[in-house]
């Protein structure tokens, strides 16, 4: 039970980021921390006490093993934060170029 | 740093001239192996790119684009994709059903084995590590202005 309360708590640590932070850069990494939180709650739900993992190698005989579906998941949501990070990315240069800074409180006013 | 865009210091250049290939062949390990380990086509793409990655950082932008036509790389980007399209297709027509394994199954733990799913792993990762480069090869491109000055 204690390890879904500190997932929750690095969720928690990726919010305070992105909601006090005021360096682009820091909002995207915060952002990307709250998205890891979510991948581990999905991995840690699948987690078994002393399952193997789910594919049968060599001289080994299949036993209780770990949920893969929630893996496979988590390998589908890694993609997506990919795409979506490379994007802020690009919106952040972007900004960056037209008003050179990454400080969202000096990003007000209308820049050509 | 006077010139933009023409790499790092002699160091890290001869450093990763020797280690791009290591990593490259430990990203081809992982596609190749892909049906018998975990790992697959999306993880070695993913580190095959990372060695392009670390190309384009130590030597520039200049150099990378000459040594690897990033057109070409597009193209090759597109047609993994269908050729992807063209082996599910083929499962229909073959086996009945999208993406059927039509091919002879092999025994199990052979590397030459599981049908169509080895092809189909090299297929994403050529996709993957294409895609994953042409990506921060496009955000490389973005022309920074100097501090201060205005474009």
């Amino acid at each position: 039970m204690i390890i879904y309360v500190l997932c929750f708590i690095l969720l928690l640590v990726g919010l305070y980021g992105v909601l006090t932070k005021r360096d682009l850069i820091k909002i995207i990494l915060s952002l990307s921390i709250m998205e890891y939180s979510a991948n581990l709650f999905l991995i840690l739900f699948a987690y078994r006490q002393d399952g193997v993992f789910a594919i049968l190698s060599k001289g080994e005989q299949a036993a209780g093993m770990v949920d893969p579906l929630p893996q496979a998941l988590v390998l589908t949501s890694i993609v997506i934060e990919l795409g979506i990070t490379a994007m802020l990315v690009a919106l952040a240069v972007r900004l960056y170029q037209k008003y050179n800074t990454f400080d969202i409180t000096k990003i007000r006013r209308l820049s050509g | 740093m006077k010139d933009k865009g023409k790499g790092m210091t002699l160091i890290v250049k001869t450093i990763t001239r020797y280690t791009v290939w290591l990593i490259a062949l430990y990203g081809i390990y992982i596609i190749l192996h892909g049906h018998l380990t975990p790992g697959g086509g999306f993880a070695g793409g993913v580190i095959i790119a990372l060695a392009l990655l670390n190309i384009m950082l130590a030597y520039g932008r200049e150099f990378t684009r000459k040594w690897l036509r990033i057109n070409l790389l597009h193209e090759l980007e597109a047609t993994s994709a269908i050729i992807f399209l063209i082996i599910g297709i083929l499962g229909v027509a073959i086996s009945g059903s999208f993406l059927a394994n039509f091919l002879h199954h092999g025994k199990l733990f052979n590397l030459v084995s599981a049908g169509t799913i080895p092809i189909l792993n090299i297929v994403i990762g050529i996709k993957v590590c294409v895609g994953l480069f042409v990506v921060v090869w496009s955000l490389a491109l973005f022309h920074i202005p100097k501090k201060g000055g205005t474009e």
